[in-house]
């Protein structure tokens, strides 16, 4: 086998992992020599529980600034990584013990709005970072933030922007696709040449995030700027709604309706997409899968609908229990990760996007070297979460475990009609809003 | 029989008849031999009642009390809320589409799977090389983990690299990828429910097989072979003799199969999650997706209460058919 072959057959995984090692080591120590921690953490232990990242290259960065976080303020740290999905069902356990880990993670699925009251008021932290480097986005407030007091503390926020074939789009006369009928007209024009364009109707993750992107960019709200009313009964929804069936009808296959989060991954290396709006880890794994799609693979940090240009990022929070046995160590470590923001972007491959203003300074750690995803450095000024413009509340969150608005579109892309599905969502939205505010 | 001396003097045999009753009667009654043997039975007992009232008594008691109450993950104290969360329930499209699907989901897979246990269970049970290596390994499915094998099918039935797809288009059976005949198993409502009902008819019917080859095994041949001289067909003879004979064994197994097929959460949630638009939504994914990945314990639980009424009834009526042919 030559050595081009073996390189071509490298694994994702242990391509993701040798590059965030290689980025990761050269600053670490430099990194962690830079603060001081108080004395009295010395000789504890701190535990933690956090997602099993997409980029394993970052876990095995965190890893290794744990270990040596630890061992320069004297803290014993055990790290937890479970699939982001356990993350609830683990949480309510814990809570409902009242004992176990000292420092928590929300990955994708914020339950700040759920635990606050169980959960250490971080303000002070959270300002003393805010003011370090820069600002908090304005984003960043609706993950971490209840009553104007912060209950979580912002790590990171992953943005899913369109992955785009300049080849194929070129083939219909078509460049760079600036707005959702762009893509729309691309879609139509390559399915016919085998090319469809695919956005989860299921019920995934990917699903919630991509048709909400659709919506916002189309100016439907889910609620008001509070949080507490529902906002969607709008002419804009509907026309969301509509062009969700237009872009299926014209430009993708019944397979939409199967997908999960990696199946667009998948459907971009096969060579098959004409684009999809997905994380860059799918920019990522057909580097290594399908260099020649790879090289005809280019990204957009998201396309301007009727409404303006929203990205809907998922949020990464750290937060502490009231009943952890380490609150003074937790908060150390918050410190101290969020400090080294820059080296946990490079090892994650620049798919962790900070909250902090100040760490946009271009070039961006990873970002700023590659030409394909230095777009994505200006990612701050395009991103909403879900429930916007509304807070990531508790009903805001069951709204998204319900696969409420993924499923009203799936309706009307099958032909439904679009009064009825508006009746039938939003009477379930509203449902669930007024049982919380009841509670 | 115990004499009673009403005064004066009194023979040796009536002295030791009174002492005799007397001791009788001092002897409380928990120190007779029936106590004992009571008590004797009910200490063998208790592990298993101590067993069902914590594992199972205190959980349901638990869900009874969530259901009733607005309780959330992360909220310390709930409030009584009575019906309301069952209300709230029954006032959703969703439940009625995961009620509808949990029945065709519990029905249809225990007829495909008592459909092809019995078949199996015949076929194991003829003599053939190599039967023991075959009847250890369809157990295989059965005692593989449940993600793990689920994960397997998850691919299988990918809608663009599906392994039977692609045997089936290889087949001209279907068009190639991307025609209107290429089936997206987990992607149109009907085929989603077949699908993950497939699933749980391959995991399970081995088992099925299993619980009706030791049935059959213990029927007696020589009642089978006297059937076969009295004329009676293969139908006659299972319907007449077999049945009847491994009644108890096939009513047990139903009632597990029946119970674990209904609270079966782990196949629909990692191979649609109750998608698209609930075409495969059951009652356990629903109250989980509720309950605790929305946060709302109590509805959570109102909603996967709602299994009982369906269970309850089933399994009285199958101990009750049981019970009837033990005595």
């Amino acid at each position: 086998m030559s050595d081009e072959r073996s390189s071509a057959v490298q694994s994702r995984r242990s391509f993701l992992t040798t590059t965030g090692i290689a980025a990761a080591g050269l600053t670490l120590a430099d990194m962690l020599s830079a603060t001081q921690a108080p004395a009295q953490i010395k000789g504890t232990n701190l535990r933690m529980l956090i997602w099993s990242h997409y980029v394993p290259a970052y876990d095995v960065w965190f890893d290794k600034f744990c270990k040596e976080w630890g061992t320069k303020n004297g803290v014993n740290v055990r790290v937890d990584h479970i699939p982001h999905l356990e993350l609830p069902a683990r949480y309510a356990a814990e809570f409902a013990a009242g004992a176990g880990h000292d420092l928590i993670y929300y990955a994708g699925q914020i339950l700040t709005g759920q635990y606050y009251r169980n959960l250490v008021d971080v303000s002070d932290l959270a300002d003393g970072l805010g003011k370090k480097h820069g600002g908090w986005l304005d984003a960043a407030k609706s993950a971490a933030q209840v009553g104007g007091a912060w209950y979580a503390v912002p790590d990171y926020f992953i943005s899913i922007p369109v992955l785009w074939r300049k080849d194929l789009f070129a083939s219909v006369g078509l460049g760079e696709p600036r707005t959702w009928d762009d893509l729309r007209k691309a879609a139509g024009q390559l399915k016919s040449k085998g090319h469809p364009t695919g956005m989860q109707f299921s019920h995934c993750n990917d699903a919630n995030h991509n048709w909400r992107a659709l919506m916002y960019c189309f100016g439907a709200k889910e609620t008001d700027p509070s949080g507490q009313n529902v906002a969607l009964d709008s002419k804009e929804m509907r026309e969301a709604l509509k062009f969700g069936k237009a872009l299926y009808d014209e430009g993708m296959t019944p397979e939409v309706f199967s997908w999960d989060d990696a199946s667009d991954n998948r459907f971009l290396a096969s060579g098959v997409a004409s684009w999809i709006h997905d994380a860059i880890s799918a920019f990522h794994s057909t580097r290594v899968t399908n260099p020649k799609v790879f090289e005809q693979t280019f990204v957009v940090p998201e396309v301007a609908g009727p409404g303006g240009t929203w990205n809907v990022g998922e949020p990464n929070v750290w937060a502490i229990w009231k009943f952890s046995k380490n609150v003074a160590a937790a908060k150390e470590f918050i410190q101290g990760i969020a400090d080294s923001q820059k080296e946990a972007m490079a090892a994650s491959l620049g798919y962790n996007m900070p909250f902090l203003k100040g760490q946009y300074a271009k070039p961006m750690p990873y970002l700023g070297s590659d030409a394909k995803l230095a777009k994505l450095q200006d990612q701050e000024k395009i991103t909403a979460f879900l429930g916007f413009p509304g807070p990531m509340t508790p009903a805001a969150q069951e709204v998204v475990t319900t696969f409420i608005i993924p499923d009203m579109f799936t309706r009307v892309a099958r032909g439904g009609d679009v009064e009825e599905t508006m009746k039938w969502g939003i009477g379930e939205i509203r449902r669930i809003y007024a049982k919380h505010k009841a509670a | 029989m115990t004499e009673v001396s009403t005064g004066g003097s009194r023979s040796p045999d009536t002295s030791l008849a009174i002492e005799v009753g007397r001791r009788a009667r001092g002897v409380s009654w928990w120190r007779t031999p029936t106590a004992r043997r009571y008590t004797f039975g009910y200490t063998l007992l208790a592990p298993a009642v101590l067993y069902v009232l914590l594992l199972v008594g205190a959980p349901f008691l638990f869900s009874l009390y969530l259901a009733l109450s607005d309780a959330s993950t992360g909220a310390p104290v709930a409030h009584f809320v009575g019906l309301d969360n069952f209300r709230s329930a029954v006032e959703t499209s969703v439940f009625y589409t995961a009620l509808r699907n949990t029945l065709l989901f519990t029905v249809g897979a225990g007829l495909l799977k008592g459909l092809l246990g019995t078949t199996l269970a015949f076929l194991l049970l003829q003599p053939f090389h190599g039967r023991k290596v075959i009847r250890a390994l369809i157990v295989v499915p059965f005692t593989l983990p449940i993600a793990v094998s689920v994960l397997g099918w998850k691919w299988m039935f990918d809608s663009q690299f599906s392994v039977i797809n692609w045997a089936l288009s290889r087949l001209d059976l279907i068009g190639p990828y991307g025609s209107a005949s290429w089936p997206v198993w987990l992607g149109e409502p009907g085929l989603a429910l077949l699908s993950v009902m497939f699933v749980n008819v391959w995991r399970g019917f081995p088992f099925s097989a299993i619980v009706l080859l030791a049935g059959l095994t213990s029927v007696p041949p020589e009642i089978l072979d006297a059937a076969k001289v009295d004329g009676a067909t293969f139908l006659q003879r299972f319907r007449k003799v077999i049945v009847p004979m491994i009644a108890p064994i096939l009513f047990i197994g139903s009632a597990f199969d029946t119970v674990f097929t209904l609270s079966d959460l782990s196949i629909v949630y990692l191979l649609t999650n109750g998608g698209p638009d609930g075409a495969t939504e059951i009652l356990p994914t629903l109250a989980y997706n509720t309950g605790i990945r929305g946060g709302a314990l109590g509805r959570g639980a109102a909603i996967s209460l709602f299994l009982l009424p369906i269970l309850l009834p089933l399994i009285f009526f199958l101990l009750r058919a049981l019970r009837r042919r033990q005595y």
